[in-house]
C-alpha cells in the first residue's frame, strides 16, 4: 500500500496504469487520457475491478463509488481522483489526531465490546458426576457453580463471530471498516488459522490484516499490546480483537484429568479498538501502558503436549499453579499502579484471568481488593482461557456504561497469567 | 412438452435470462436454461416468477460451452402451478450444488485484482450455474454512469469467499431500486449499503432458505475468454416489507 509521501503525480499515474493493465489484454496500452469505457477497452464490470484494484493499492476506502456520470473513465482522471481523496483523508486524519491528542492525551481507545458463551449450561454437580470426581470437588473446591459448553453447532468460529459482531455493533463500526483482525485461541488447532478463518467468516476487507497472537490465557492482553502498536500506523485506525476457546472438545481426552477438565468452559470475547474514537465518542476508555514477562520458574506447573499419536499429555500441579498465579497477578497489579500512577484502591474494576473462583478469592484477599470489583465470570461459566479476562472486561464496561458517572474518569486494571508462566497487564482509563 | 420449475430470473440487457429445474430422477434435479428463438434473453415483459411451473417444446440447440444448460424452445407455456420458496430452495439443494469454489463450475476460478470478481475460462468450465448455502454475505453499492449498482460478497461453506459479485437477480434488483428511490426521498435514512448490511443481512442469515445461485456470463466482445461470475439468485427473496417505512 502506498504511503502519503509517495503520492506524486507520476506514482499515482503508475498505480492507475497497473490497475487498468490488470484488466486488459497484455498487448493493450491505453493512453492516459483515453476514456476506457467509452472506447470499449473496459466494460462496466471491468471498470469496477479497476476501482477495487486502486482501492487495494492505495488503501482508499470506497474509492470511486460516487464517480460522476460525465467524468471520463481514464487513467489520468483516476490518478486525479486518488490525489483528491488522499488530500481529503490526510486533512481529516490530521484533524482527528489533533482532536484525539488534545482531548485525551492518548490515541488508542476501546470503542466496542461483546462476548458469546457456549449455549449449554451444566451445573457443578453434573460435572462432578460426568467426570467421576468426588462430590463437591468443583462446586466447593473450585467455587464453580456451573460451566458453559458449546452445543453441537458451536465452535470457536461461531462464538468468535457472535462476539465480534456484537462488539462492532457496540462500536458503531461496519465490518468493512476494520483494518486489523487480531485473534487468539488455544483450542483452535487447525489450518487455515483461527485468524484466517474468522477473517473469511466475518467478510472483512481483503486488505484487513489477520494476526494470530499466542499467549494462551494472557492472549487477549498480548493482542491488545500488538493492536496498540499497529494502530499507530493504521490508515483508518480500527482493530478488532477476538479471543475464543472451546475447551469442552479439546480437553475431552483420556489424557486430561477430570479435575482439570472440570474447570473449563467455552466462550469468546471481542474488542474494537480505534485510534480516533474520541472524536465521536466522549466516554471511550483509553488504553494505557503495558507490563509483561515470563517467569520460567513455574514453567512445569502446567504442561500440555500433543504427542505423535495426537494424544494429549497433561501435567497439572494445581496448588503450586494457583499459588504462582496469585503471587504473579498481585505483582502485576503493583506494576500497574506504578504505570498508571493510581493506587488499586481507586480502581473501579479488575478484569482478570480467573483459573477458578477460589483462586480469585485468594487473590482478592492477598491483593486487598474487594471481590465485587472483579466480574467473576468463572463462577458461572468456568475458566474460558484467553477469553476469561476479556469477558470479565466486557461485563465491567457494560456496568460502567449503566452507571454513567461523569464526575470522575473510570479506571480498570487488566491482568492475566498463562502457562509458562507468561504474564501481562494493562489498564484502561 | 417438458416441464420446468423456474428458479432463476436474471437481468440481461433489456430482458431476462431464466433457468428452471427439471426432474432427472426421484429427488434429483438439473438446471435447464430455456431460450427464446434467436436470442439469449426473454423480453422485458416476462410474466412468470421464481417457483412458476412452465412447459415448453424443445428445439435443436447448438452446444455452447460452458452454457451446457441452454435449451432452445418454441416458447413457454404456463402450467398454472407454482411452488413456494422453501420448496424451491429444497429443489435447488438437490440440483447443481457445491460447498467449495473448485466444484462450483468444476474448474479453476481466477481473479484479476485483489478483492475483484472471479471468472472462469469458457473451455474449462463444465457448467454455467451452481449453488451453495452461503454462510455470510455483505453488500456493496457502487455508482456506475450515475446509476447505483449492487454487488455482493459471499462466504461459502468451505470458508472461501466470492468477492464483488454483480447482483443480477431480478427481484433483488427491483428491491434495490426501490430502496435507493425511497432513500433518496428521505434525508435521514441510512445509506442503502448500511441498510442492506444491517437489517437485510440479518433477515438473510436467519432464514432457513439461505441459498445462492451463481451463474457465468457469456463473455463480452473484448473479453471472450472470460466468463464472469454473477449472483443469479439470492434466497430468501426480498420482501417489500423489509423496506424502510
Amino acid at each position: 500500500m502506498s504511503s502519503s509521501a509517495d503520492m506524486d503525480e507520476s506514482h499515482l499515474l503508475e498505480i492507475c496504469r497497473r490497475s487498468v493493465a490488470g484488466r486488459l489484454p497484455s498487448q493493450a496500452h491505453p493512453e492516459d487520457d483515453e476514456d476506457l469505457v467509452r472506447t470499449g477497452a473496459l466494460d462496466s464490470m471491468g471498470w469496477v475491478d479497476v476501482l477495487i484494484s486502486v482501492e487495494s493499492a492505495t488503501g482508499l476506502r470506497d474509492f470511486g463509488s460516487d464517480w460522476p456520470e460525465n467524468r471520463p473513465k481514464s487513467i489520468r482522471e483516476l490518478a486525479e481522483a486518488i490525489r483528491a481523496a488522499h488530500t481529503g483523508r490526510t486533512e481529516q486524519h490530521a484533524a482527528e489526531r489533533f482532536a484525539t491528542s488534545a482531548e485525551n492525551g492518548s490515541e488508542i481507545t476501546i470503542r466496542g465490546w461483546g462476548y458469546a458463551l457456549g449455549s449449554v449450561t451444566v451445573d457443578a454437580e453434573q460435572i462432578e458426576l460426568d467426570l467421576h470426581l468426588a462430590p463437591h470437588k468443583i462446586r466447593d473446591g473450585a467455587g464453580i457453580q456451573s460451566l458453559r459448553f458449546a452445543d453441537a453447532t458451536e465452535d470457536e468460529l461461531i462464538l468468535g463471530q457472535k462476539a465480534a459482531e456484537t462488539a462492532l455493533d457496540t462500536a458503531g463500526v461496519d465490518v468493512e471498516g476494520v483494518d486489523f483482525l487480531l485473534t487468539t485461541s488455544t483450542t483452535f488447532l487447525r489450518l487455515p488459522s483461527f485468524a484466517a478463518s474468522l477473517h473469511s467468516r466475518l467478510l472483512v476487507q481483503e486488505s484487513c490484516g489477520a494476526f494470530e497472537i499466542g499467549g494462551a490465557c494472557a492472549g487477549l492482553i498480548y493482542s491488545l499490546a500488538v493492536a496498540k502498536s499497529l494502530l499507530r500506523t493504521a490508515p483508518q485506525g480500527v482493530a478488532l480483537l477476538v479471543a475464543s476457546e472451546v475447551h469442552s472438545r479439546r480437553l475431552k481426552h483420556p489424557g486430561v484429568l477430570g479435575e482439570f477438565r472440570g474447570l473449563f468452559g467455552d466462550g469468546a470475547c471481542a474488542l474494537v479498538l480505534s485510534s480516533a474514537a474520541a472524536t465521536n465518542q466522549e466516554r471511550s476508555l483509553r488504553l494505557g501502558d503495558f507490563v509483561w514477562g515470563c517467569s520460567g520458574h513455574f514453567a512445569s506447573a502446567l504442561t500440555l503436549n500433543i504427542d505423535e499419536n495426537s494424544s494429549l499429555a497433561l501435567q497439572f500441579k494445581g496448588e503450586p499453579l494457583a499459588h504462582a498465579a496469585v503471587v504473579q497477578t498481585d505483582r502485576i497489579l503493583e506494576m500497574l499502579e506504578s504505570k498508571s500512577g493510581r493506587p488499586r484502591a481507586e480502581v473501579d474494576y479488575l478484569a482478570l484471568h480467573q483459573p477458578n473462583p477460589r483462586v480469585v478469592e485468594m487473590l482478592a484477599e492477598k491483593a486487598q481488593v474487594p471481590l465485587e470489583k472483579i466480574p467473576l465470570i468463572s463462577r458461572t461459566c468456568g475458566n474460558l482461557g484467553s477469553a476469561t479476562c476479556g469477558v470479565s472486561l466486557c461485563q465491567a464496561l457494560t456496568d460502567l456504561c449503566a452507571r454513567q458517572d461523569p464526575s470522575r474518569a473510570p479506571l480498570i486494571f487488566l491482568a492475566a497469567v498463562a502457562p509458562g508462566l507468561i504474564w501481562g497487564g494493562t489498564f484502561l482509563f | 412438452m417438458r416441464e420446468l420449475t423456474l428458479s432463476d430470473i436474471t437481468v440481461m440487457a433489456q430482458g431476462y435470462c431464466v433457468i428452471g429445474l427439471e426432474r432427472t430422477a426421484e429427488g434429483a434435479f438439473r438446471s435447464v436454461r430455456p431460450l427464446p428463438r434467436r436470442s439469449h434473453a426473454w423480453p422485458a415483459f416476462f410474466p412468470y416468477g421464481r417457483g412458476s411451473i412452465i412447459r415448453f417444446s424443445p428445439a435443436a440447440t447448438p452446444a455452447s460451452m460452458p452454457h451446457v444448460e441452454d435449451q432452445n424452445t418454441h416458447g413457454l407455456a404456463p402450467s398454472g402451478e407454482q411452488v413456494g420458496e422453501a420448496e424451491l430452495v429444497e429443489m435447488l439443494r438437490r440440483a447443481e450444488v457445491s460447498a467449495n469454489l473448485d466444484e462450483l463450475f468444476r474448474c479453476q476460478l481466477h481473479t484479476d485484482v485483489q478483492g475483484g470478481n472471479a471468472w472462469a475460462e469458457p473451455a474449462s468450465a463444465t457448467r454455467s450455474i451452481g449453488g451453495f448455502e452461503f454462510r455470510n454475505i455483505r453488500f456493496r453499492v457502487l455508482s456506475d454512469r450515475g446509476e447505483a449498482n449492487l454487488r455482493a460478497k459471499l462466504l461459502l461453506p468451505s470458508g472461501e469467499i466470492l468477492y464483488s459479485l454483480p447482483v443480477v437477480d431480478r427481484e433483488w434488483r427491483q428491491f434495490f431500486s426501490e430502496l435507493v428511490r425511497s432513500q433518496s426521498q428521505s434525508g435521514t435514512a441510512p445509506s442503502a449499503e448500511a441498510f442492506l448490511n444491517g437489517s437485510i443481512r440479518t433477515e438473510l442469515l436467519r432464514s432457513p432458505n439461505r441459498f445462492a445461485r451463481i451463474g457465468l456470463t457469456r463473455g463480452t466482445s473484448n473479453e471472450e475468454k472470460k466468463c464472469w461470475l454473477m449472483l443469479d439468485s439470492l434466497f430468501p427473496q426480498p420482501n417489500p416489507a423489509w423496506l424502510p417505512q
